[in-house]
């Protein structure tokens, strides 16, 4: 309940204050985006499995986000930003996948 | 792949299972402290707000970029439109000013000989339509096959028919509906050739006024055309060309002269012998 007032409240306060993100780190919008859905995922499968804990949660979030944000950063300065972005999609993308299967295997049974 | 394998296993952060045991270890019962309840509410609200952002962001970019490729196709669309209007308002104001001159001259009999010896000129240098009997050649890329180059139209092939048929003593020519003058240049830009800076599109039609059987004659006995159908058997190009009675060149744009002055000491009717 709590929580889908925290997720009405975040939509809201996105589309009414549209807050610019600096130019500079519009590039790491997107995968920033991907890490924090990884945690989100991650949560709401520890929260069907009655362990999840919200210390966990806020830190895995935020160190997901700060270091995939980091290494695109990093790969940018050493000229293989891309490849380095195609990795993390790759594996944040393979965790959210596997983290969906199991919170639809706790709400359906199936 | 084991390392794949990993990830899937992984998934789940081990930190929660960790957290839960050490829970289960210290405190039975389970009793949730609010702060810890904010500090779920204050990271769900951070990863909502950074999914909007994000969705807004792209959101409020892609128009942008549509939006600035309209604006320069809508410039370059009413900067085109410009040009041609301007062009369409020289034209018929320069057959006002002949018009003018010309009832001028016809006043007087110096005048008369005067205007005779400028329609010559006119004529000779292109700066007014022309019409006549003579060569009309047509020239094309081959049938698209595979596309490659070979099979196109070059500007050097252009440039030796026009040279054959000046040599073949054509008194005028134009490449589709660009004056062929003194000024002129058939070059390649890209894949589209040029002719008086204007782009020209395929079919190309060289229309050549002068006497039409010797210029067929001679054209045709040229090493131009010879190497034109040595292409239409080779690549598949398309050439051919055919006598006409009555051909109509249009006028040159006229580029303007800002550097080159008649020579001192003589009159400009007579730089022609």
């Amino acid at each position: 309940m709590i929580v889908a007032l925290a997720v009405a409240l975040g939509v809201t306060l996105g589309l009414v204050l549209q807050p610019t993100v600096p130019l500079d780190l519009q590039p790491y919008l997107p995968i920033a985006v991907v890490a924090a859905l990884d945690a989100l995922f991650g949560g709401v499968r520890a929260w069907l499995e009655r362990i999840f804990d919200e210390k966990v949660f806020v830190v895995s979030f935020v160190s997901n986000v700060l270091v995939a944000g980091l290494i695109v950063f990093v790969g940018d300065k050493l000229g293989v930003g891309g490849e380095l972005s195609t990795g993390i999609v790759v594996v944040l993308g393979i965790r959210i996948f596997s983290n969906a299967a199991a919170i639809r295997r706790h709400l359906f049974r199936a | 792949m084991s390392l794949l394998d990993d990830i899937a296993k992984q998934a789940l952060d081990p930190a929660y299972a960790d957290a839960a045991a050490r829970r289960a270890a210290t405190d039975p019962a389970g009793v949730r402290r609010p702060a810890r309840r904010s500090l779920a509410i204050g990271g769900v609200l951070a990863a909502t707000l950074l999914l909007v952002l994000a969705a807004v962001q792209t959101h409020r970019h892609a128009p942008s970029a549509e939006r600035s490729r309209q604006t320069l196709l809508d410039q370059v669309r009413r900067e085109t439109d410009g040009v041609s209007a301007l062009e369409r308002r020289l034209n018929v104001l320069r057959d006002r000013t002949q018009d003018l001159s010309d009832s001028l001259l016809q006043t007087t009999k110096a005048g008369s000989a005067l205007a005779k010896r400028l329609d010559a000129a006119d004529l000779s240098a292109g700066t007014v339509a022309a019409t006549g009997p003579g060569l009309q050649v047509v020239v094309d890329d081959a049938p698209a096959q595979g596309g490659s180059g070979n099979n196109q139209v070059l500007d050097r092939d252009l440039q030796s028919l026009v040279n054959a048929l000046w040599a073949a003593g054509a008194e005028a020519i134009a490449i589709d509906d660009q004056r062929v003058t003194a000024q002129t240049a058939i070059r390649q830009a890209g894949s589209s050739i040029l002719v008086n800076f204007e782009p020209i599109a395929r079919p190309y039609v060289i229309t050549a006024i002068g006497d039409p059987v010797g210029m067929a004659t001679s054209f045709g006995a040229s090493s131009a055309v010879a190497r034109m159908r040595t292409y239409t058997q080779v690549y598949g190009l398309q050439f051919r060309f055919a006598r006409a009675d009555s051909l109509t060149v249009p006028r040159a744009p006229g580029l303007p002269l800002r550097y080159a002055k008649p020579v001192v000491g003589r009159r400009t009717g007579e730089a022609r012998q």
